[in-house]
């Protein structure tokens, strides 16, 4: 019984990762291929956010920071210093890393509302430090030309060639997430977030785990945010404040804590916001435009709403169906 | 640098100090009911100033518009927790925390759709020139500005400590469980605690808004600043948060005198990093420790 | 043999002496309980041995080696696993998953071995989970297996809370009142538990306010009183001890 819905669950999966393989073959719409591959980067933060936020009940509210580390530093690398594309990802990755493990090594000892506004202090830093370091950065007007992700003299220079790379990215950060979760790292997450008493009592160091999660979360950020720089060939200040960090607890908000599955979808649900037009041909410009101008809005009402009527997120509602478990009101 | 110029930074750095006390009181009446920080503080700050703009554009003479901005801002605040805090109220604090941060999104964004996207600015409460004192220029705005900050601490520092208002507020802060046997109404303390924040935070925005412009996307920076200023102090207790924000204000302006203006913002923001890190009950607090 | 020596231990909270120049050993193999009125330090104790709480003075030898000041996951490594007066389990996972949280220091998968699900990785799953669906029956859970913590009726929910201890593979195990909220006839097969876990190798310390359970199970008891040790010895003995009745007069005598 049980083993028959595990394998029905890895079969929506297939057929979801299937779907999402033949996008490019269907379409050649550049814009569209590009729109999906934003949703492809947002989702491997979302992966990590989710398993620091979600599983392991720790938040951040400076992930747009790592994002943007991520994307400068493997930006500044390849157009200044033409470092190879995959040496410059690894070095944005790292970077984030190194950010959230600097950041995190002091925070660990602050409780839910400080670690908050420590990693939303972080991220006003980062964002003025991306501004000010102009030699670097840029400033206001950013970071262009950025080439595209190439290997050798092979080149990923077509929109479909992008967003296959992006997403098959996000398909390991998501195939990784919850082969960890179900393993002793994800579990002592699990217990971390349900009594730190409980799980320290049980042998877990929850210091240096909490140190773990939070780089690991932060170098997934700076993975995708290197990824996006050379998929938009742009990156500038703007992109990376702490709008788009809160958007991010967002997705891990509405979709589920606990959830892998269920915060992926609020990212793409959350992301296509923005682009209601290019996915929905026949909608109007009007109607459009509205709901662009509106997403913010949206994305709060329903984090709000989500929270007080649906707590544990989409995720939830879909369990509690499926096995009729009342689960437990404090899960976020 | 001159004693003149020196002076004008001093001076510089007391009126944005005492802004973010107002900011850091608000936070301190909060946490002090509830036990959470209101993410949604800045914004309160946000709305004071582009409600008060809103109403004397309607053709409201300048003292209505001011009052008439914070008392809306105040039956904003009130809403907020009645509407979107009550439900939730005995979940855990990251529960009550995302609900402030969505609140945040969402009034930011419904300014922007109300008021428009470009910055605003209030004319000054009394006109005149400024005041020259030892050679530094002082806004008259400045007055006010300093005029209700100690308005607000005294008020509040009675409020505290000899109303029964007050005293409920403080047995609030220890256990909500045990003031409720006590008798005491928490709901309504809570909800008159968001109110009161409110209201510091419309007051210190409309003071603010004729000495710098205003606009729907200000509420995050101050936000964070009155809360380094709260901890700074140590949250917890209105002197303690005027300590804060005039000590910020003051290492702010410092700064800018004798490093660069770039950074100044930086500024706050390390030494809120560096006080969580170090010594999270603030200069003034006193360490906590949980009971196992 | 001695497993472990709490040495002149004590703890003040502000004027309070919670822990007060506390001694005693604790032998290989046996039962021991804790017992005193409410707030005589009990738990205070047991927070010193397990480095949740630090003591002002006074040493805990566990087989020789000081381990005051050691970080509780440090002691759960040292051989030293506890339950808590409030239990402690992670609500929304299963009773199995709250073992195998358990048998963390038990296990070895890290970081990367979890996320690519190295061949060795699920070896160590396979076992663990048998190991843990072990516990589970030897406290007498194994028809929770799958069922979320939160779920699960309180009484099994301390067995549950003991399981998750086991799992540490300990040499010592602390129970904090694990007979708390029990109806009479899962107090007896706690018993029963206890003497199963004993004769797997594991030394007990088991604070309780059921005196019935106390003297049915302990070789010895340490009576505490007020943060200081007032008597210690087999239950026979501690039963007719003057001081020990005279403390328990004093606050509630339907314990004795
Ligand atoms: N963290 C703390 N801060 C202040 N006082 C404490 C703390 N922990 C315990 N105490 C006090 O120390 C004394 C001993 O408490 P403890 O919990 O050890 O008692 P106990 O013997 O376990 O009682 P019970 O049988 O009720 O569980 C009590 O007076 C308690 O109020
Ligand atoms: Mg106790």
């Amino acid at each position: 019984m049980r083993w028959t819905r595990r394998r029905l669950g890895i079969t929506l999966l297939g057929v979801m990762g299937i779907a999402i393989a033949a996008v490019p073959f269907l379409t050649d719409d550049r814009y569209l291929l590009k729109v999906l591959t934003f949703v492809g980067v947002n989702a491997i933060v979302v992966a990590g956010l989710a398993l620091l936020f979600g599983y392991a009940g720790q938040i951040s509210l400076g992930h747009a920071a790592f994002f943007g580390l991520g994307a400068y530093m493997s930006a500044y690398l390849t157009t200044t210093h033409q470092t190879p594309w995959l040496l410059a990802v690894l070095a944005g990755t790292g970077i984030a890393a190194a950010g959230g493990l600097l950041l995190a090594l002091p925070s660990l000892r602050l409780k839910g509302h400080y670690l908050a506004m420590a990693t939303l202090g972080f991220n006003e830093i980062m964002s003025v430090l991306f501004v000010e370091l102009r030699g670097i950065t840029g400033g206001n007007n950013g970071l262009s030309g950025i080439p595209f992700p190439s290997i050798g003299s092979f080149v990923i220079d077509t929109p479909a060639g992008i967003y296959l790379l992006v997403w098959g990215v996000a398909a390991l950060a998501f195939l990784g997430a919850a082969n960890l979760v179900r393993t002793r790292p994800g579990r002592a997450m699990r217990a971390l977030h349900g009594s730190e008493l409980g799980a320290v009592a049980s042998g877990v160091d929850t210091t240096r785990l909490k140190v773990q999660v939070f780089a690991l979360s932060a170098a997934l950020a700076g993975l995708a945010g290197a990824l996006y720089a050379h998929a938009v060939g742009f990156i500038s200040p703007t992109q990376f404040s702490l709008e788009f960090s809160i958007l991010l607890v967002a997705m891990v908000v509405v979709g589920g804590t606990g959830s892998l599955v269920g915060p992926f979808f609020a990212a793409v649900v959350l992301t296509l916001l923005q682009y209601v037009h290019a996915l929905i041909p026949g909608l109007g410009n009007d109607v459009a435009s509205v709901i662009q101008d509106w997403e913010v809005d949206i994305s709060g009402m329903v984090m709000i709403l989500t929270v007080i009527f649906l707590p544990g997120g989409f995720a939830a509602l879909v369990r509690r169906k499926r096995i009729g478990v009342a689960v437990d009101g404090e899960t976020v | 640098m001159d004693s003149a110029a020196l002076l004008q930074f001093a001076i510089a750095g007391l009126k944005n100090g005492a802004i973010y006390a107002l900011v850091a009181l608000g936070f301190t009446l909060v946490f002090g009911s509830t036990g959470i920080i209101n993410f949604a503080q800045g914004e309160f700050f946000m709305l004071g100033g582009m409600l008060a703009v809103f109403f004397v554009r309607l053709g409201l003479p300048l003292p209505i518009a001011v009052i008439a901005g914070v008392l809306a801002t105040a039956g904003i605040g009130l809403a907020f927790e009645r509407l979107a805090l009550r439900p939730r109220r005995d979940s855990g604090p990251l529960v009550l925390i995302i609900i402030t941060i969505g609140g945040s999104m969402v009034m930011k964004s419904l300014s922007r759709h109300v008021f428009g996207g470009s910055e605003l600015s209030l004319p000054a409460f009394s006109e005149g020139p400024s005041i020259v004192v030892a050679g530094a220029a002082i806004e008259r705005q400045a007055f006010w500005v300093w005029g209700l900050t100690i308005i607000a601490v005294v008020g509040l520092t009675w409020l505290y400590s000899k109303t029964k208002f007050g005293r409920s507020m403080r047995a609030c802060s220890l256990s909500h469980e045990a003031s409720r046997l006590m008798g005491i109404d928490t709901a309504r303390i809570v909800m008159v605690s968001f109110g009161l924040a409110a209201v510091l935070g419309g007051i210190a925005g409309v003071v603010v808004a004729p000495l710098t412009q205003t606009s729907f996307d200000v509420g995050a920076r101050i936000g964070v600043k009155g809360f380094a200023a709260a901890i700074l102090g140590g949250l917890g207790n209105p002197i303690a948060a005027v300590v804060g924000g005039l000590t910020l204000g003051l290492v702010e302006s410092m700064s800018i005198a004798f490093i660069s203006s770039t950074y100044k913002d930086v500024i706050a923001l390390v030494l809120l990093l560096l006080v969580l890190f170090v010594r999270p009950e603030g200069i003034l607090g006193r360490a906590t420790r949980e009971k196992v | 043999m001695r497993l472990l020596a709490v040495c002149d231990l004590s703890k003040r909270f502000g004027g309070l002496a919670a822990v007060d120049g506390v001694s005693f050993d604790v032998h290989e193999g046996t039962i021991k309980a804790v017992i005193g009125p409410n707030g005589a330090g009990k738990s205070t104790l047991f927070n010193l041995i397990t480095g949740f709480d630090r003591p002002d003075v006074g040493s805990v030898d566990l087989l020789g080696c000081n381990i005051v000041g050691m970080n509780p996951h440090k002691v759960v490594r040292a051989g030293i696993s506890r339950t808590f007066q409030n239990t402690q389990l992670f609500e929304e996972l299963t009773a199995l998953d709250n073992v195998l949280v358990g048998m963390h220091t038990q296990l070895r998968t890290g970081f990367l071995g979890g996320a690519l699900r190295l061949p060795w990785t699920l070896t160590e799953e396979r076992r663990a989970r048998e190991r843990a669906s072990y516990l589970l029956r030897l406290v007498g859970v194994e028809q929770y297996v799958m069922t979320p913590a939160a779920d699960i009726p309180h009484g099994m929910r301390r067995l549950l809370e003991i399981a998750r201890a086991l799992a540490a593979a300990p040499r010592l195990l602390l129970l904090d009142e694990p007979a708390a909220g029990l109806n009479n006839r899962e107090t007896q097969s706690l018993a029963r538990t206890l003497y199963r876990i004993r004769d797997e190798g594991v030394t007990i310390v088991v604070v309780e306010h059921d005196m019935g359970l106390v003297m049915e199970v302990s070789e010895e008891i340490v009576v505490l009183d007020r943060g200081r040790k007032i008597a210690e010895g087999p239950p026979l003995l501690i039963q007719k001890d003057a001081a020990v009745i005279e403390a328990y007069l004093g606050e509630e005598g339907e314990y004795v």
